[in-house]
């Protein structure tokens, strides 16, 4: 087997390859590659099945026991520092590596069915094989500096990505944010990493770890210290993994097209910060306080998650306000030390929220037959309804996805969701509190989600719901050019609205009165997606962990099945989370699919909830005064204060008869040749004449 | 044929010189031929630097290397002394390479196109110069040398305020380098043995007292040129008037002239003024990080945002300057490289936008990223890679100079966390300006108003050729930064040596206490 670890690099440099041929075909011969959409995107797809291929293997072996495989070569030195990248395969890293090559495998072959009428199609693929790649070399980092390094890449990517229609506003505004946001948490990852260097004098993660306890055992180092490196590697994945407080850029990266939505923004790179916290485990695991805090941030960001998601009509982003919230949940069990709890949901996750987010793509793909390529219409589910009929593949799928997240038997979340909350309660009953209100919460806005979208009538040719959408939208538009500005029915349609139509697709001009199923590559990739889904729950069962056997915490003891009483107090915990998911999906029947209890007449007598739910907490309003528009203001007065008293004081002091007032009209006519002349002249003389003496 | 007796240096900075004298008497009707045959002495003097580089530069020697020395004016004890070490070798690289590539960004220059191609290459050889002489005279001399061709440049081809950007760039540079010629000549005169010599000069025995004042007088020249605030004030005036070309040259080569002769002499020469001033260099290259990061995000003119930046990348230098580590100083010389060529891309592209928008105002662009994806995408490329986004140059320099900085042992650890804290704040505000900056002029819907007056095309072959060319080094430095660092390395390492040796507490050998207890932890067999 060790033929395949030697070629393990090539993993994340096919995709790389892909990447810079088709990058490079583009620059130099723009017209002729984006005519041969095909050729390329079947190149791109063939690459990263290889390396799909290639990562199967490895996982293989390193389940059948292989040992861990390091390979490094020296990157960068000076003087006694010395600085090595290279690639390990572990378990972990098999792992990830198999999540994301298969994930980005069947979102490519989805994306040709999704992207078919932009204009973007080929440099769409070109992106998504460097964020492949990129994501790639992220798990198989031997170091900190490494991950630092392919990190900011994958930021990079989700970057472009999200400003892929860069036309639209919105986008345009949301990738800048999703960057900047994420450079908050690289800041606090960047400070973390320089302070464990300078305390351990090194980047590996077991030999960081082992050092810093030792160094806080022994007194040299206090705790203090240590906890505030933890928590400053810890500002990373909050940004990454959108925890509260750095969650605001994942809402408004849904700008994306949907098949980045469900790559980046769900399956893969936001689960990277959990990814690092195990990458970290032994480090963490030595500072409890930092537990503490990983613990409590990611039971805050489960709850608010689902609690925004609860009446998110957007149906992006109530799928990225559930992903956030699921991501509260790994790395809650990231930090209550349940470390293959944490990634056996994230595998988990994966799959299941890549088909949902699929789903979803392939719903609006539907709509947009019907609505016109306008976001504001094709995802929102006010104008859905009923679509099982016509979209019978994606609605099955959709479904399984629903059942698998809110953690009914033996769908896959089930198994990886009650673990996080057996371990949970373990640690602190409250956590687990938290956790098991979340998961009713969860039951309820999947299914809301569900009925809304597939069952009922369809509204899509609604005038009325049409009408209501249209004024909410112009709304929100008169409020950004200031309150009271102007009435928002006196805008005209046609320019609020039609700046957002996006140019790239090409609009057939004919809209259908029904929506159709999506072409075979898009219900392909969601088809295969429902079986992980469902089964892949089953290999960490509390019968029998083979999951936890095969990924476990450095050092760890493991016991394949739990013991007995542990089974009983499975099938109270285990039994009490599928009833309030049960309750979830009974409400949510009742207002949804039944229409038995009115859901306005609910919020109209919760008005403060419900805002605080609908506007997200408050958090962009508040996020932009504090933070936007502060910056501004610091920085314009800088910059008068850099014009004015720096420049001017500079001026005066040494020029002030040459620069200001009667002498600049000198410089304007001309002389200024001759002034400079004076000088250099000057200039020269005294060199010759302090030489001479 | 050709030893390693030949004058390389010397014919290097003398053919580009020589060849701009022809340039008057050319026979040239269509002013296409003065092009042509200024870019083909580019080529060749660059071809002539890199042989000369490959061929008889050794890569272990921390000493100097190529070494010329003629008697020139042996009344004034002047000589015609090159010589070229670790610090000179890279920059001299990066002169000939930006400079060639500037004159090929002035393919449009279509007034007075004798003069225009005279100055850049008499330009070419001044720069060289600069780098590579190893007398404190000629250095002066090449110094202000190569200010008279940049001002002609600046005041003849610049924007609608050239001429009082141009007077005030060569107030500032030549008020400056006054110091430059009174504290060479105190450190000449100093002493029983009158000297020019950098080698003799660096190694005479100066008492503190004398070293504080002429490393003053050097900071306050070199200041000036990095720039260092509060003496920047002329980089935005000039920089926002120059052309594309010039401006190249100026970002991409001038500035760095001040973190060079910084090290040269501040460091090398004057070690004791060092150890002491140091500290206020490391204060002055974290305001430079943030002042100017914030003044660039406000600022609505292209180019003085661009030239804002800049200032702010130069703190980096200064920090890497004063934080008597291999792998700070190391940092320092790589971010000067790499700003060269990032600075240098972001001016051209700036000077392209501006060839088509006809406008540095944001307010008035938005949204042309639809007409000009190539503009946009390679826009966004340099952007990125002046963000110090990884794989890419700039971010291997900041890393060092960061993971240096927060090592060094010749700094209090308070002090060492208030500055990279402060210095890492940069890390998000860099971002926020530019990815600000291609907002407003790449993204959102189409500004009507700029595309019904003015016609968009998208990049030329030759411009994509000057940017590829750019952003080969800077990716292929991002990802393999040894290919630039082992050039200097055993130099930095010697120059680290020799400035630890000044810094008391370094010299007595006080380890701080954690790397102490560190050191008894790595000695316990269990965590080998």
């Amino acid at each position: 087997m060790e033929p395949i670890y030697q070629y393990a690099w090539l993993i994340p440099v096919l995709p790389l390859a892909g990447a810079m041929l088709v990058g490079l075909g583009l620059i130099s011969f723009n017209k002729d590659v984006n005519r041969l959409r095909k050729v390329n995107s079947i190149l791109i797809v063939s690459l990263i099945g290889a390396a799909m291929t290639l990562s199967f293997g490895l996982l293989w072996s390193q389940i059948q026991g292989h040992a861990p495989y390091n390979q490094s070569f020296e990157w960068a030195s000076a003087g006694d520092f010395h600085l090595s990248m290279g690639y390990v395969i572990d378990p972990l890293s098999s792992l990830m590596l198999v999540i994301v090559t298969t994930v980005a495998f069947l979102v490519m072959v989805y994306t040709d069915g999704y992207m078919a009428h932009d204009s973007g199609y080929v440099r769409f693929y070109a992106y998504l094989s460097l964020f492949s790649s990129s994501m790639l070399g992220l798990v198989i980092s031997p170091n900190l500096v490494q991950v630092y390094i392919f990190w900011e890449l994958v930021g990079m990517c989700s970057y472009l990505l999200i400003g892929f229609w860069f036309y639209r506003k919105a986008a345009a505004d949301a990738c800048q944010k999703a960057f900047v946001t994420n450079r908050v948490g690289d800041f606090g990852l960047l400070l973390g990493i320089l302070g464990l260097y300078w305390s351990t004098r090194s980047f590996e993660f077991d030999v960081i770890g082992d050092r810093l306890q030792d160094l806080v055992a022994t007194g040299s180092m206090s705790g203090f210290v240590a906890g505030l490196f933890a928590i400053l590697v810890f500002l990373g994945p909050v940004a990454k993994s959108a925890q509260f407080p750095l969650h605001v850029w994942l809402p408004d990266a849904m700008e994306g097209p949907t098949p980045i939505s469900a790559l980046i923004h769900a399956a893969t790179m936001v689960a990277a910060g959990v990814f690092l916290i195990a990458r970290m485990f032994p480090m963490f695991e030595g500072v409890p306080a930092s537990m503490d805090v990983i613990a409590w941030t990611g039971a805050f960001t489960a709850f608010l998650g689902a609690s925004i998601a609860i009446t998110q009509n957007d149906i992006k982003k109530g799928l990225a306000y559930s992903t956030m919230s699921q991501l509260g949940y790994m790395v809650m069990a990231m930090g209550v030390g349940a470390y293959s709890a944490g990634l056996f949901h994230l595998m988990t996750h994966a799959y299941f929220k890549a088909m949902l987010f699929l789903g979803s793509g392939s719903v609006i793909h539907g709509m947009e037959e019907v609505v016109g390529h306008d976001p504001v219409y094709a995802q929102d589910m006010r104008m859905m309804g009923g679509l099982r009929k016509y979209m019978p593949m994606t609605a099955i799928t959709f479904l399984i996805g629903t059942l698998a997240i809110s953690g009914i038997p033996p769908f896959a979340g089930f198994w990886s969701k009650d673990e996080i909350l057996g371990a949970s309660f373990a640690a602190n009953p409250v956590l687990w509190a938290i956790g098991y209100l979340t998961a009713g919460a969860t039951a309820f806005y999947m299914f809301r989600m569900y009925f809304s979208t597939f069952e009922g009538q369809f509204r899509g040719t609604n005038a009325t719901v049409k009408q209501t959408l249209k004024n909410e939208q112009l709304q929100k538009m008169g409020l950004a050019f200031g309150p009271g500005a102007m009435n928002p029915k006196e805008l005209t349609m046609d320019t609020a609205i039609g700046e957002a139509v996006d140019p790239g697709h090409d609009d057939h001009g004919h809209h259908a009165e029904k929506p159709h199923e999506s072409p075979w590559t898009m219900t392909l990739p969601l088809l295969i997606l429902a079986v992980p889904s469902t089964l892949v729950g089953l290999v960490g069962t509390p019968f029998g962990n083979y999951f936890e056997a095969f990924i476990h915490a450095p050092g760890e003891a493991v016991h394949l099945a739990a013991e007995a009483e542990g089974l009983s107090e499975f099938y109270v915990m285990a039994g009490s989370s599928v009833g309030i998911s049960l309750i979830g999906i009974t409400l949510a029947s009742l207002m949804y699919l039944r229409g038995k209890i009115d859901p306005s007449a609910i919020a109209a007598k919760i008005p403060f909830l419900y805002n605080l739910s609908l506007n997200k907490w408050y958090f962009d309003e508040i996020y932009d005064e504090l933070f936007v528009r502060g910056s501004r203001r610091l920085a314009r007065q800088v910059l008068e204060v850099d014009s004015k008293v720096v420049d001017g004081v500079v001026n005066l002091a040494g020029l002030a008869t040459l620069l200001s007032g009667e002498g600049l009209k000198y410089f304007e006519n001309g002389r200024a040749q001759f002034y400079a002349l004076i000088i250099f002249v000057a200039v020269l003389g005294l060199v010759i004449f302090s030489g001479a003496t | 044929m050709l030893t390693a007796n030949f004058p390389w240096l010397t014919t290097i900075i003398l053919f580009p010189i020589a060849a701009s004298l022809l340039i008057p008497i050319l026979p040239d009707k269509d002013g296409k031929t003065v092009r042509w045959y200024s870019l083909i002495v580019g080529l060749i003097d660059f071809a002539l630097i890199v042989y000369a580089f490959y061929t008889q530069y050794n890569f272990s020697d921390p000493g100097l290397q190529l070494v010329e020395s003629y008697p020139w004016v042996p009344q004034l004890d002047l000589n015609w002394s090159l010589g070229a070490d670790g610090l000179s070798m890279p920059l001299i690289l990066l002169t000939g390479f930006i400079t060639t590539l500037a004159i090929l960004a002035a393919w449009p220059v279509t007034f007075k196109p004798r003069l225009f191609y005279f100055l850049m290459l008499v330009m070419f050889g001044g720069q060289i110069a600069v780098f590579a002489v190893q007398d404190m005279l000629l250095f002066f001399l090449s110094w202000e040398l190569e200010l008279v061709p940049i001002y002609f440049l600046l005041s003849i081809w610049g924007g609608k305020k050239r001429l009082y950007a141009a007077t005030k760039f060569i107030l500032y540079t030549a008020g400056g380098s006054l110091f430059i010629l009174v504290a060479g000549l105190a450190m000449a005169f100093y002493g029983d043995t009158v000297t020019f010599d950098f080698r003799a000069l660096a190694a005479k025995d100066f008492p503190l007292n004398f070293q504080l004042w002429v490393y003053t007088g050097f900071l306050i020249a070199y200041a000036v040129k990095l720039p260092i605030i509060p003496l920047h004030t002329w980089l935005p005036d000039a920089h926002g008037e120059a052309t594309a070309p010039v401006h190249m040259l100026l970002a991409g080569i001038l500035l760095k002239m001040g973190g060079y002769a910084l090290i040269r002499m501040n460091a090398e020469m004057l070690p004791a003024a060092h150890a002491t001033v140091a500290p206020a260099l490391v204060i002055l290259g974290v305001v430079n990080i943030i002042y100017a990061a914030l003044t660039s995000f406000a600022q609505r003119n292209l180019k003085r945002k661009i030239a804002y930046s800049s200032i702010s990348h130069m703190g980096f230098v200064l920090i890497g300057i004063a934080s008597f580590t291999d792998l700070g100083l190391s940092g320092a010389v790589l971010q000067m490289v790499s700003h060269g060529l990032i600075g240098a891309s972001l001016f051209f592209l700036v000077g392209a936008t501006y060839d088509r928008t006809h406008t540095l105002m944001l307010d008035e662009m938005g949204g042309v990223g639809k007409q000009m994806p190539k503009i946009f995408s390679m826009f966004t490329a340099c952007s990125l890679a002046s963000l110090a986004l990884p794989g890419m140059s700039g971010f291997v320099a900041e890393l060092m100079v960061f993971v240096g900085f927060a090592t060094s042992d010749a700094y209090s650890l308070t002090f060492r966390i208030i500055v990279v804290g402060l210095a890492a704040i940069g890390v998000i505000l860099t971002p926020i300006y530019l990815l600000s900056m291609l907002r407003e002029i790449f993204y959102g819907p189409e500004n009507k108003e700029l595309t019904s007056h003015e016609v968009l095309v998208d990049a030329e072959p030759r411009e994509v050729f000057i940017i590829a060319s750019l952003l080969v080094p800077i990716i292929g430095i991002g990802f393999y930064p040894k290919l630039l660092t082992q050039i200097y390395d055993s130099k930095t390492q010697q120059l680290t040596a020799r400035l630890r040796d000044q810094v008391p507490t370094l010299a007595h050998q006080q380890v701080e206490p954690i790397a102490q207890a560190w050191g008894d932890v790595r000695q316990a067999p269990a965590l080998r």
